[in-house]
């Protein structure tokens, strides 16, 4: 790597006094050398980690001067004195391709293994028909008419705590060094640079921090989040709408730990015209609630009682659409208004989750569901990583692991660059990073957003359609492998 | 996505043997090796049709091509400006190098050193200078062109990456090869000498290679690119590329210029010193529009190709 510059301190005039506090006044400023870095990354979730972990742990980016810009205490937000029985509300469903970049990055040896939950198997249902569709790799096959080998993964995806996660990547990235950390500190402003008779910083961005400190980054990635600052200061739009849905997410506990014991256990997802309902599995008899429903119907979830609301998650998997409808305009009295019902339904337990016996107090909680793409991930001296880049619905869990296969490809791209001397932040050099990604992504958006769309109809020759496609496809072995193996990241 | 509009796929796919713009703002022409012959350019050099050559010329620049280069100059470092098509080359150039680098040296040669010196002729706006001087194995990079316009641009940009300003990283000098002195010890030689997209410019390569090769340094190599004399080549570059879609300006280039890799190899053969032990190395490369520049084995015999050839230690 190219040696450093330090830009020479602001010279002052102490001859003339006329000038001095004209001087002084400048240099107590903005006008302060701006620390020169190569990468500087706002936001220190999954993505920004995982690429700054990526950066400083192949040595031939392990030149590069690296700063993290965390406006939350990293050091708080770390996973402590981890209970069996107490489990965060915010999970993510890994690809055996994203776990497979964690340890490629030496993460995933730093992960409390007894926290994450692998699953073997998925049911899929629809709420109206109760058209059905399981995944595993038993009943699917890599191509027609060929028996599944033995090599093949039996895993579909991992569990996972996402603060298990960050804090696996955080003392990762500490056991590595190198990375000049500022947390917790907001970014003020992040302004272009100016022009001195030695250097011309007017294409780098220059952040100040809140603490006073003045950066100047040769490439600004914005891990920053949906409402990203970095994609604002690049003038880069960000398209989507509001699907008018919340995901209503509780830890729970069931009555046992599956159907198939500890070792065999299956995620849930039951497609309800308000959206789809998914219990997924976590160790032991635990498991984390995704639930995509109304705003108002969210607001009605998060006013219950305890037992109410175990209730009406039990519901949720049982019940028909209407009963379902009826329980939420019930101000309380769920749980018995459920047990009488559930009688009069027809319900084959083995076929959806254990039944809730309790959830994890302060875990019910809501957040609205969006969908956004930026139109580009990349600018001058500004690439776009994870939320800043693409908001998803979360119905395939597919979110965090489009964020890590982000850092993955942003990785790869500064290597390249690295390798050929280019400016890891010229836009050229930056080409390939969004070549790679965007159209995977966009794919994935679409995917995720028809399938919603697919499933929010209640009656018509749609929902007959769409039975009829569900069927099909759990039938052949090889159109699930196909999939399987999409959703697996590789 | 630029390249979903159809129209501009066919334009890459005519050029992808033209290169539109040459980063060779220093062609160099020896307007005193004048001949009539064709037979192999590479000794003696028909004579140039279009451009201007006082009677009087001494020099071995063309205030022609000089000018013509000056023209291009502002958008030498846009992304998606004519010069697009040598960015996206650039890290192949790094490529060959690393590839030439790696061919075994003899026993008894001294290793080359841990950072190396270059010697960027032509250097135009910089593409390859400023990417040289980046690499953690560079020692210094000189960088020449006898065009100040362009040269200018290419200080201008230096300046924009303050770790291209340390002293002695990269140095832009305003001089023709024959008249950059020649070190006098070898450690003031390079270890790479490098001339991309150049040679098929020059009225008379092999005189003009003789100015290159004093400045290698012994165990150092010689390195190139430059593009087939063929039928395919004249099609795209001349008749396609400049007089039918006239995305090149006409004149850029003179088909009758270009240099094969056998006659490169045949004149280096011939060279006492040079290319010993198997250290003559070529690779053919592609422009495929949607994916770039790829390596095609094979592709020297009729279209872009880079070669290398080491002084013996």
């Amino acid at each position: 790597m190219p040696p450093r510059l330090q830009l020479s301190p602001v010279f002052r005039v102490h001859t003339l006094p006329s000038q001095i506090s004209c001087r002084r006044s400048y240099a107590s400023s903005s006008a302060t050398s701006p620390e020169i870095y190569d990468v500087v990354c706002v936001g220190g979730g999954p993505a920004g980690l995982s690429l700054l972990t990526a950066l400083r742990s192949s040595k031939l980016t392990s030149n590069l001067r690296i700063a993290l810009i965390e406006a939350q205490d990293l050091q708080k937000n770390r996973l402590r004195d981890p209970s069996p029985d107490a489990y965060s509300n915010r999970c993510s469903s890994l690809t055996p391709g994203s776990v497979r970049n964690l340890q490629e990055i030496g993460a995933w040896s730093y992960i409390h293994a007894s926290r994450v939950q692998p699953y073997q198997e998925m049911q899929v249902w629809d709420g109206i028909t109760d058209s059905r569709i399981s995944f595993d790799w038993t009943s699917a096959s890599p191509l027609p008419f060929t028996p599944r080998k033995l090599s093949q993964p039996t895993t579909i995806a991992t569990m996972v705590e996402n603060t298990n996660l960050t804090t696996a990547l955080l003392a990762r990235l500490s056991s590595l060094g190198g990375v000049d950390i500022f947390s917790p500190t907001k970014v003020s402003s992040i302004e272009l640079g100016s022009q001195t008779p030695d250097v011309d910083l007017s294409s780098w961005p220059i952040l100040t921090l809140s603490d006073g400190k003045s950066l100047a980054a040769r490439l600004l990635v914005g891990a920053d989040g949906a409402n990203s600052p970095v994609r604002t200061f690049a003038d880069i739009q960000s398209r989507g709408f509001d699907y008018n849905r919340h995901g209503v997410v509780a830890s729970l506990k069931l009555s046992g730990p599956g159907w198939g014991g500890p070792d065999h256990k299956t995620a849930y997802q039951r497609f309800l015209p308000t959206g789809p309902i998914a219990m997924l599995p976590l160790p032991g008899n635990m498991a984390t609630l995704v639930w995509s429903t109304t705003p108002e119907r969210a607001a009605k979830l998060k006013s219950l009682s305890a037992n109410d609301f175990i209730a009406m998650v039990n519901a949720g998997f049982r019940l028909s659409a209407v009963d379902l409808e009826y329980l939420h305009t019930l101000p309380s009295g769920q749980e018995e208004e459920v047990a009488w019902r559930e009688h009069h339904t027809p319900i084959k337990e083995k076929d959806i989750p254990m039944k809730v016996v309790h959830v994890q107090e302060n875990t019910v909680a809501s957040f609205p569901l969006r969908m956004r793409h930026a139109d580009t991930y990349t600018g001058e001296r500004i690439a776009l990583v994870g939320d800043a880049a693409h908001t998803i619905h979360p119905l395939a869990g597919q979110g965090l692991n489009q964020g890590q296969a982000d850092a993955a490809a942003l990785t790869r791209t500064i290597s390249a660059a690295v390798a050929t001397g280019q400016d890891i932040g010229s836009l050229l050099a930056l080409e390939p990073y969004n070549d790679e990604q965007y159209a995977a992504n966009n794919a994935m958006l679409g995917i995720c957003d028809k399938l919603h769309r697919l499933y929010s109809v209640e009656s018509g020759p749609l929902v007959g359609l769409r039975s009829l496609g569900l069927s099909a496809v759990d039938s052949m072995g090889w159109v699930k492998g196909l999939l399987m193996g999409r959703a697996a990241g590789g | 996505m630029a390249g979903r509009n159809p129209s501009k796929l066919v334009l890459k796919l005519q050029t992808f043997t033209a290169r539109p713009q040459c980063q060779c703002a220093s062609v160099l022409r020896v307007a005193s090796h004048r001949a009539t012959s064709t037979t192999s350019p590479i000794l003696v050099r028909h004579s140039s049709t279009t451009a201007y050559h006082p009677p009087q010329q001494t020099s071995s620049v063309d205030p022609t091509e000089v000018s013509h280069f000056n023209a291009l100059a502002s958008s030498w470092w846009d992304p998606h400006g004519p010069s697009r098509l040598l960015h996206l080359m650039n890290p192949l150039r790094h490529t060959f190098i690393s590839r030439c680098l790696d061919t075994p040296a003899l026993p008894n040669d001294p290793p080359l050193p841990s950072r190396l010196r270059y010697l960027d002729v032509g250097c135009g706006g910089g593409i390859f200078a400023e990417s040289a001087a980046r690499l953690a194995t560079t020692d210094s990079v000189i960088a020449i062109d006898p065009s100040a316009e362009v040269l200018k641009i290419a200080q201008g940009h230096q300046r924009r990456d303050p770790a291209l300003m340390a002293p002695g990283r990269l140095t832009y000098k305003n001089i023709p090869i024959e008249k950059l002195p020649v070190g006098p010890s070898e450690a003031e030689k390079y270890d790479i000498v490098a001339l991309w997209e150049v040679l098929e410019h020059v009225n008379s390569p092999g005189p003009f290679l003789e100015h290159l090769m004093p400045h290698v340094k012994p165990g150092g190599w010689l390195v190139l690119s430059t593009i087939a004399r063929t039928w395919t080549s004249w099609a795209v570059t001349n008749v396609m590329a400049e007089d039918v879609l006239g995305i090149v300006p006409k004149g850029t280039h003179d088909w009758k210029k270009y240099v094969n890799e056998n006659e490169l190899r045949d004149w280096f053969d011939r060279k006492e010193g040079w290319g010993q032990n198997g250290a003559m190395k070529v690779m053919g490369v592609m422009y495929v529009p949607g994916l770039g520049w790829k390596e095609v084995p094979g592709g020297e015999g009729w279209g872009n190709y880079f070669f290398g050839v080491r002084k013996d230690a």
